[in-house]
């Protein structure tokens, strides 16, 4: 900032009008009200990821090839890449902002491509530091083996108890080889087993080993028991259906099922998806019967499109209202639904046609009309009701040293979900043994303004999949892995929302030259600054963001 | 015709007059358009530039205002400059004649004095360079081809320190086109009298500075001040010019020129080649023991007003000759020596004449007239029309 | 990972007088890192004269000769003469005008200049109307646009006038459209005509936000939307005989609505006189392909 010439005689002054200084003086700066300000942003897949992984910086690990860094990345905030590049519903795919340009980046199948690729890799295990509190997990699903992680990482002594011979929970049990094979599963169990994680299997809670001696002998709780307990039809014949979960355990158990040709699978969730899928594989043909249409389906998109593609027939619109054995085949008696208000959900309510019964012939009914915890175990000083209610911030159990994650605390959620609870409740049950509140996390705004402009169309690489015939005449997983090559070339696509990658936009296309580049870094000169907002408008991450300014 | 004669006599019209002093002077860019009856200046110069005889730049225009802006451009980068005009040329350039002159560009350009149209004339009158009056360029209106080839390296001289444009100014035809033999000084004398043009400023990379921005009313009096106070200094400068360049080639011609004017009841005031004719006629009446005598006016801007006052002050009455009209006013010498002398307490009537104009010749006869006009009558008059069919 | 490859020298400063948003600002911060310090700018009226700053102040880092509305060209050409006669025939003339200053009333001396083959780079920043006089319908008002002198009632009903055919008509050595949009191409055309002997035209459409009735913020995306539209294509003509096409990477063509409608000054038109606009559009656009492929 320099003074104005103030000629005070014509004396001082050039013969003619010939400049003397620059307009430096000239702080246009007093024009602007609007200020534009650095503030780097989150990403909408790294906000829409339960375990929050940081997908942009992992990608950009990927699109260098620097695939260790980006498992090693991963595993910071996640125990299970193998699994959840498999099994998660991906809802940073969702809410990539890539969709509003061409496809959304195919973050799990990279997931997925890191951890395979990084199959042999090991963490760290040498930096655990030792600390002497012991805890107790019931219950080895992804909420268990997450939160063992997180403590057991931080040098805590941590037992898993799980009721099944091997530890896993529903991934295990639930979750059909198809779409997780058990090698991938084993291998991240045993890399948290590295951690000093003890497992204790075939032991149930409430039957094996007393609550309340669990709760004596170790300095916290963290009961992640899952939801394993399947919701009634409470309909005329109802026992005649088996329960999709109980086929499902046993088929993924190796146990031989017969279920005959024709099956009717009554519910639209995931776990109906995953029994259609696996009878198929049995070489029945299923038939999944849905109260309601197929938009309000709660199972995931991708698995309903898997299902069918695979040859699953559904028959929506239409609910059991009883079941019958006649002639050694069951006759399902159904009534056709229509559409309603919706409902509490959001989704409209399915209400009956008066005198549209219908009935359907099956070999077998597998009922998966969903699922909820069971938590019998709690001994009558536990406050609990109504099963899933309870809640870590009801304060006597937290202070107990008891916590509920999970499905156990949620009712049927997804394995990302479960692994989130794991993860807050292993820092929970941290700051609860160290006598800490919780902190207050930074609030960061969401990168959602993309300037499309500066990306080139490029489509979303296809995840390579089994032909439907290979698929459905075997347990193999049904998607292969990426290439190297395909996973460089998709993690390439990335935005980077929210994340400025010294793009120059906001240098370049300053009208004031009011932008300094220093290194890696820019700088906003207010006192030039007319506030045009070109530089906010042109950030291509939304990096750059237009507050007013106080006069 | 190769123009390398220096130092010696030669037979040359005035319009070529002016292309030796321009070359002698060794202006570095040129920039015109033709148009008659200038024409000839410019088609002599393309060819000293294209022989080398004059090393410069002759940038051939489509138009007169851009000769002007050529010029603009190249004097502001420190070429010394020149370009030729009449008539209707002139009057297309005025807009850059305020912007050299602001610009305070030493640009030195000849007029030859041609009538404006409508209807269309080529003879010689002043109201194309008249017009010009107050855009800040210096005129000097020549009276012979010497004069005018003389007048041209004086010009650059006293343009260059007071950092104002001049205008030669030349009667189309009378002078124009008809030759007198002169005197081509030589080029080492020239050199010696006239050394390389030193801008103040110029657009240089080196020294990178804005040049005519926008000047807000807290400034731009000031600059308009400057100006005039160059065109004060300017009197000074062409006297001082007009003495060294006496003294290196033996040649005068003063802001203005007294003849036989000592003691003259009637002074006769004239500008341009009517001057010569004037002369004529002084020397008869003279003879006729008749006490007229003769003022030149040959510095018009800056207006010599002191000089004007002091040759006026002993005659008895003045009689201006306008070969120009300022419509609904009368002759503009005519008003510039009233204006001079109205605040003088030796102020001597003022007959004004307007005569000559479209070119029509002002004979001797027609000068006797104007001189028997103003003996006879006692009170003066603004203007007086001479030889118009009535 | 820099978007653009831009020199990082600065030669024009901070506090000059551009409007927020003003895209003749940003190209002649383009034009000047292209064409480097050893430049000489010519500027008549025009904006600029304004956004350059007021005596005694200079916002360029180069000299800077101010000049009359009609004469851009031919003072160049007078700086140009008076370089070379002393010797410096490196320095970089540029001749930077608005676009009633070229399409307009200085045509005569670009037309002149151009018709000499003067060594002088001239560049045309066109914000379509005389803006600085407070935005009066010139020859490169586009067809059907406001100003205050073609009111919505009577938008301008001549369509813009093709200055680019006109200086190719001159048989110039080098003619390109440049926009502020695509800075590589802009400086690369600059460069480009830097190194070639002659009489060089930039025709530069520079976004006016106050003029054009759109927020400041969208300088950039309108001129960047004029390519896409094909209401400004990006193309290079040399010798007035060979034409190049400079399609953006990531161009896609897109309707002429979707410029128009960011712009107060297209707000009053109907569909069909937004068709119309499209049709005319399209025209040009086959010509210029045309021409294309008959020099290619």
């Amino acid at each position: 900032m320099r003074k104005p010439i103030v000629f005070t005689s014509e004396r001082e002054m050039p013969p003619m009008a010939v400049s003397l200084a620059d307009m430096g003086h000239n702080c246009t700066g007093s024009w602007r009200y609007m200020r534009p300000i650095y503030s780097e942003k989150i990403a909408p897949c790294k906000n829409a990821c339960p375990l929050g992984n940081d997908i942009p910086r992992i990608l950009s690990l990927v699109s260098e090839g620097r695939y260790e860094e980006a498992w090693r990345l991963f595993r910071q905030t996640s125990p299970l890449p193998g699994v959840c590049g498999r099994v998660c519903y991906h809802p940073c795919e969702t809410k990539c902002n890539r969709k509003d340009f061409d496809e959304a980046l195919s973050i799990a199948s990279i997931e997925r491509f890191v951890a395979d690729a990084c199959f042999d890799l090991e963490d760290k295990v040498s930096e655990r530091p030792r600390r002497s509190e012991k805890i107790a997990i019931v219950g080895s699903g992804p909420a268990g083996l997450t939160c063992a992680y997180f403590l057991a990482k931080d040098g805590y002594a941590v037992t898993v108890f799980e009721a099944a011979s091997q530890p896993g929970g529903m991934l295990r049990l639930g979750i059909p080889p198809y779409r997780l094979p058990r090698e991938v599963l084993n291998r991240e169990i045993e890399l948290i087993a590295r951690w000093g994680v003890e497992f204790r299997t075939n032991t149930k809670i409430g039957q094996d080993i007393d609550i309340e001696k669990l709760w004596e002998q170790y300095d916290a709780l963290f009961i992640a028991t899952g939801a394993h307990r399947s919701r009634a039809l409470n309909i005329p014949g109802e026992e005649l259906a088996l329960t999709g979960l109980e086929f499902l355990k046993a088929v993924n158990a190796g146990q031989t099922v017969h279920i005959g040709k024709r099956v009717l699978i009554i519910g639209g969730g995931n776990t109906a998806m995953d029994c259609a899928r696996t009878a198929l594989r049995l070489g029945a043909q299923p038939i999944v019967v849905y109260r309601r249409t197929r938009e309000e389906m709660p199972a995931i998109a991708e698995e309903i499109e898997e299902a069918e593609h695979e040859g699953t027939q559904f028959e929506f619109l239409a609910a059991p209202t009883a079941i019958y054995q006649r002639d050694g085949t069951l006759e399902v008696h159904c009534i056709r639904m229509q559409l309603g208000e919706p409902d509490a959900s959001g989704r409209r309510r399915p209400i009956p046609i008066p005198g549209s019964d219908f009935v359907m012939r099956a070999d077998s009914v597998l009922k998966a009309v969903g699922e909820e915890p069971e938590l019998s175990f709690l001994s009558e000083r536990l406050e609990t009701s109504e099963g899933i209610v309870l809640e870590r911030a009801q304060g006597l159990l937290e202070r107990a040293g008891i916590f509920v994650g999970g499905d156990a605390q949620t009712g049927p959620s997804t394995v990302a979900q479960a692994m989130r609870s794991g993860r807050e409740t292993a820092f929970a049950i941290m700051r609860f043994l160290r006598g800490e509140r919780k902190p207050k996390a930074p609030q960061l705004d969401e990168a959602l303004r993309v300037n499309f402009s500066y990306f080139a169309h490029k489509p979303r690489v296809a995840t390579p999949q089994l032909p439907v015939a290979e698929r459905i005449s075997s347990f193999a997983e049904t998607k292969r892995a990426l290439s190297a090559d395909q996973a460089r070339v998709e993690a390439q696509r990335c935005f980077s929302c929210g994340v400025c990658n010294n793009c120059d936009n906001c240098w370049v296309f300053c009208p004031d030259a009011a932008i300094t580049r220093i290194d890696s870094t820019y700088q906003v000169n207010y006192d030039f600054c007319k506030g045009c907002g070109i530089c906010a408008e042109e950030c291509p991450r939304s990096v750059i963001s237009l507050v007013e300014e106080e006069l | 015709m190769t123009p390398t004669l220096t130092g010696t006599k030669k037979v040359v019209t005035g319009n070529h007059a002016v292309s030796y002093g321009v070359m002698l002077a060794r202006a570095q860019v040129i920039s015109a358009y033709p148009i008659t009856p200038q024409t000839q200046i410019v088609e002599l110069l393309s060819e000293m530039c294209a022989t080398g005889a004059l090393r410069a730049k002759f940038i051939k225009v489509e138009s007169e205002h851009s000769a002007m802006a050529a010029l603009i451009g190249a004097a502001s980068a420190g070429a010394r400059t020149f370009t030729a005009t009449s008539a209707h040329g002139l009057a297309l350039m005025h807009e850059m004649l305020h912007w050299a002159a602001g610009a305070r560009l030493p640009i030195v350009m000849a007029n030859v004095n041609r009538a404006m149209g409508p209807p269309w004339s080529v003879w010689t009158d002043q109201n194309d360079s008249l017009s010009q009056r107050d855009t800040g360029w210096m005129q000097v209106y020549c009276e012979s081809n010497q004069e005018v080839l003389d007048s041209v390296i004086q010009a650059y001289r006293v343009a260059e320190r007071v950092f104002m444009p001049a205008m030669l100014v030349l009667d189309a035809f009378v002078l124009s086109h008809t030759a007198e033999q002169i005197e081509i000084p030589d080029q080492s004398l020239v050199d010696e009298y006239l050394p390389p043009y030193r801008p103040i400023y110029k657009l240089d990379p080196n020294d990178p500075r804005s040049f005519g921005a926008l000047a807000p009313p807290d400034v731009y009096m000031e600059l308009r001040y400057k100006m005039h106070q160059a065109m004060e200094d300017a009197l000074d400068e062409w006297a001082r010019a007009d003495e060294e360049f006496s003294e290196l080639f033996g040649r005068r011609y003063g802001l203005i020129e007294p003849y036989r004017a000592d003691d003259a009841k009637i002074l006769l005031v004239t500008s341009g080649t009517v001057t010569s004719t004037a002369r004529e006629v002084i020397d008869e009446l003279r003879a006729e023991g008749r006490r007229v005598g003769l003022l030149k006016i040959r510095v018009f801007r800056p207006f010599p007003a002191q000089l004007v006052r002091e040759a006026l002050r002993n005659a008895e009455k003045a009689a201006v000759i306008d070969r120009n009209i300022s419509f609904g006013m009368g002759g503009i010498f005519a008003q510039e020596i009233k204006s001079a002398l109205y605040n003088s307490s030796e102020c001597p009537p003022i007959f004004g004449f307007v005569a000559g104009l479209g070119g029509r010749d002002i004979t001797p006869k027609a000068i006797r007239e104007i001189i028997d006009y103003t003996e006879s009558h006692d009170e003066p008059q603004d203007l007086i029309w001479v030889g118009v069919k009535r | 990972m820099r978007n653009f490859t831009l020199p990082s020298e600065e030669l024009m400063g901070s506090g000059h007088l551009g409007c927020q948003g003003c895209g003749a600002a940003l190209a002649m911060r383009y034009a000047l890192k292209a064409a480097g310090d050893n430049t000489i700018v010519v500027i008549p009226a025009c904006c600029w004269t304004i956004i350059a700053g007021p005596f005694p102040y200079t916002s360029l880092k180069v000299p800077v000769l101010h000049t009359a509305f009609e004469t851009a060209a031919v003072a160049a050409s007078g700086v140009r003469a008076a370089l070379d006669i002393q010797g410096d025939t490196e320095t970089t003339v540029l001749a930077w005008a608005g676009d009633g200053g070229t399409f307009d009333i200085g045509l005569q001396s670009l037309s002149g200049a151009a018709e000499r083959n003067e060594n002088i780079l001239y560049i045309c920043y066109d914000n379509e109307a005389y803006m600085n006089t407070g935005i009066q319908r010139s020859g490169a008002t586009p067809y059907l646009a406001w100003t205050t002198t073609t009111p919505e009632k009577t938008p301008k009903t001549e369509p813009k006038k093709d200055i680019m055919a006109i200086m190719v008509a001159h048989g110039i050595p080098y003619a390109a459209t440049a926009t502020v949009a695509y800075p590589d191409d802009f400086i690369r055309k600059v460069q480009k005509a830097k190194s070639i002997y002659g009489t060089k035209f930039l025709h530069v459409l520079a976004p006016c936000p106050p003029g054009w009735k759109a927020p400041s913020e969208w300088t950039i995306k309108l001129s960047r939307l004029a390519v896409h539209t094909r209401v400004f294509p990006l193309y290079e003509v040399e010798h007035g005989e060979r034409y190049i096409l400079n399609e953006p990477k990531e161009a896609t063509t897109l309707p002429v609505s979707e410029y128009l409608k960011l712009q107060g000054r297209f707000s009053h038109l109907t569909e069909r006189e937004r068709e119309a606009i499209q049709e005319l559009i399209e025209k040009r656009w086959q010509k210029l392909l045309r021409m294309v492929r008959e020099s290619s």
